[in-house]
């Protein structure tokens, strides 16, 4: 386990799945109301362009950067969203990935983004730590480590913890009066518009959700790589997200954190395969969308899962042991 | 209900089949390699990691450069029989930054390499040049032309000859032999590799005097440059300047001269490919390019490389390949100078002392930051060819 920890390339390949688990969970959210954006990569682009700049240009420091980076695409989805959720199904979907493609190309033509060229030398999350907690005395020797395994390990572990909250975010308000409201629209958007919930409302708000999740990704994204450029949000970033949530079912918010986390490891579990490891990452999706068309997981499978975890709770002798000491 | 729990549980199956199959081949290719260090009969044994863009679209430019790498490999481990031994860890990119990174995290990491030849693209060696450089990993691109990659750090080095090196040269040559004044420039303005190219031609062309008559420019993947090669023509400039690929290139060049543009053109490094004479044909003519690597020189050195290079891959070396296998040449040459196959190091130090290091692509010299020191070769294309422009 030490091994795993401490070896920066796992824990970089575990900060991509991180990433990619936020990006799952913006298209979860449009998705949750029945509606098809594939604007992520565009909203993704805001965020990464907004955060670098601010703080390379204007000196704000990273957690600043990241969070307008976030604003300022909820900002966008929400002007974008209220004249393309007229649309729905397929027409929405070419909108926004329209949107997205139109995005891509104004940074392309920007000066201060360096138009294609990209935007290199962006503060990285791990490595700015690192040097920042050194000027206080704290060095990673001091912990028994090589500078790179610590800045790996700080970027982990706060990646880990904007994503648990992130989840746990959408978890609750699923549960809440807004999470209702988006099941219903979902199930049937007239039921719902006569049941008295402001579909227009609802819909834009999943929308500029969904933005802001993806411009708080893009961000991260920026401060882990170091470097983007426009064609980092072409619309094979687009797919690659929808897939996460095809992929791993788009039902539940487990199945596109499933889908980002193992779409992300395969090419590299596969990388001993050299040549054919995109091959047989083609095959794997064809055969999923054969046999599970719904995604791997969903009600039923989530159903099954909490039975036996519970089965296996009543059934292990440490919790009578538990029980018999209480 | 029992229906689909087989299923999953066959998908399950599969995918742990796959996994231990993947598993299996990648434990085999980490252990068939010793750590760097000394075996017993006293032969040092080197582990150098390639980063290379193995699959997708630009599979071409990583096939030739890992040629060009596992020929100065055998080569190497010939001639310094019992005294090094060099083994290369290659990793696959698929031309992305996020699976560089995670090679790059891998050969330092999980493979121990001594150092780090590669990544294809310079856009991908702005996301592990600054890696390499935080963990101490003596990194150099063999095929990396843009602008501020050996001044990421002190542990990045480049043996390809950056754009602002090769194109003035190129335009000077031209300015001098057809006596230009007056000239017009096309480029792809989504490209990061014709983008910097065009920068570096505005620059060449306002150093040199020259007045820029027009700027076009296209998108990659454009097939029909009418509009644009029409406002050039009536500019009428003394030359054409052109960054692009050669894809693109080709077009452009064919379709300016059936519009009767006549006037030379000078090319950026992606003209600098066999592919784009096989698709120009006698359009070509006329082109100029500095290139750090041309087949046909006067050379012992260069001959060998080239018969050795098509005896065993059936084709004849490109650049890339030629950076490649100078590149490690260059490699092993600092490795020796330290004497070491563990310290990083003391192989980044001898790497930045390479001095006059003769390689098929010339004299080859590190400046104080890491970006080579060398003489391209200008050349035209004469007849469907490309000649040395004397």
């Amino acid at each position: 386990m030490a091994d795993i920890i401490l070896n920066p390339y796992y824990m970089q390949i575990a900060s991509f799945i991180l990433i990619n688990i936020i990006l799952g969970i913006s298209i979860y959210i449009t998705l949750s109301t029945g509606l098809l954006s594939l604007g992520s990569a565009g909203f993704m682009s805001i965020g990464a362009y907004t955060s670098a700049l601010v703080t390379m240009k204007l000196g704000f420091p990273m957690p600043l950067g990241i969070v307008s980076g976030a604003m300022v695409a909820a900002l966008a989805g929400i002007l974008v969203g209220i004249p393309t959720l007229r649309l729905s199904g397929v027409y929405l979907a070419i909108a926004t990935l329209g949107f997205g493609e139109v995005i891509r190309v104004w940074f392309n033509n920007l000066e201060i983004t360096r138009g294609a060229l990209g935007i290199p030398g962006i503060p990285q999350m791990g490595r700015e730590i690192t040097g920042s907690l050194r000027e206080f005395g704290i060095t990673p020797d001091m912990l028994g480590l090589r500078a790179n395994q610590f800045s790996a390990l700080i970027l982990f572990f706060i990646l880990l913890i904007l994503v648990i909250l992130t989840v746990w975010f959408f978890v609750r308000l699923q549960r809440s009066r807004i999470g209702r409201a988006y099941a219903a629209i979902k199930a049937d958007e007239e039921a719902a518009e006569a049941m008295g919930i402001n579909t227009t409302y609802y819909k834009v708000l999943a929308f500029a959700q969904g933005a802001l999740v993806a411009g708080f990704a893009g961000a991260l994204y920026a401060h882990t790589t170091s470097f983007i450029n426009p064609g980092d949000f072409s619309y094979h970033r687009a797919v690659e997200i929808l897939i996460f949530a095809v992929f791993g079912g788009s039902e539940v918010i487990w199945g596109p954190i499933f889908g980002a986390a193992f779409l992300t490891l395969m090419p590299e579990v596969l990388r001993g395969l050299a040549d054919y490891r995109f091959m047989i990452y083609g095959v794997l999706l064809i055969v999923m969308m054969a046999f599970r068309p719904q995604g791997i997981i969903d009600y039923q499978v989530l159903d099954w899962l909490k039975k036996k975890v519970k089965r296996n709770k009543s059934a292990s002798p440490l919790d009578k042991q538990k029980g018999g000491d209480a | 209900m029992k229906k689909w729990m087989k299923v999953v549980g066959l998908i399950v199956s599969v995918m742990l089949l796959l996994s231990v199959v993947a598993c299996g081949s990648q434990g085999t290719s980490g252990e068939g390699g010793e750590q760097s260090g000394e075996t017993e009969s006293g032969e040092k044994v080197a582990k150098i990691g390639v980063i290379s863009y193995l699959t997708g679209d630009g599979a071409a430019y990583g096939e030739a450069i890992t040629s060009g790498f596992e020929m100065a490999r055998d080569e190497l481990n010939e001639k310094h029989k019992g005294e090094l031994k060099i083994e290369l860890v290659i990793e696959d990119s698929a031309g992305k930054r996020d699976q560089a990174l995670n090679a790059a995290q891998k050969l330092i990491n999980s493979d121990n390499v001594l150092a780090i030849l590669g990544p294809t693209l310079s856009s991908e060696m702005f996301v592990v040049g600054p890696e390499a450089n935080a963990a101490g990993v003596p990194i150099m691109g063999t095929s990396n032309t843009a602008k501020g990659i050996p001044e990421i750090g002190d542990y990045v080095f480049r043996n390809s000859i950056p754009e602002s090196l090769a194109i003035p040269a190129a335009l000077k040559k031209a300015v001098d032999e057809f006596g230009i004044q007056k000239v017009a420039i096309i480029y792809g303005s989504d490209d990061d590799f014709t983008v910097s190219g065009y920068e570096v031609m505005k620059k060449a062309a306002e150093d040199l005097g020259l007045e820029i008559l027009t700027t076009e420019e296209y998108a990659t993947g454009d097939t029909d440059f009418s509009a644009q090669l029409t406002n050039i023509q009536a500019a009428e400039p003394d030359a054409i300047l052109a960054s692009s690929l050669y894809k693109e290139g080709g077009l452009i060049v064919d379709q300016a001269r059936k519009m009767g543009l006549d006037v030379p053109f000078v090319g950026g490094n992606g003209f600098n490919s066999p592919q784009f004479i096989n698709q120009a044909g006698e359009a070509a003519n006329n082109l100029v390019v500095a290139s750090p690597w041309f087949p046909e020189r006067d050379d012992a050195q260069v001959k060998e490389f080239v018969a050795k290079f098509e005896e065993k891959y059936g084709k004849q070396p490109d650049q890339f390949a030629a950076q490649a296998y100078d590149a490690l040449y260059i490699m092993a040459q600092a490795i020796l100078d330290a004497g070491t196959v563990t310290d990083r190091d003391a192989v980044r130090d001898a790497l930045a002392n390479i001095k006059d290091f003769d390689g098929v692509t010339g004299d080859f010299s590190f400046d104080e930051i890491g970006d080579p020191v060398m003489e391209p070769v200008v050349l035209i294309v004469k007849d469907g060819k490309f000649v040395e422009f004397k």
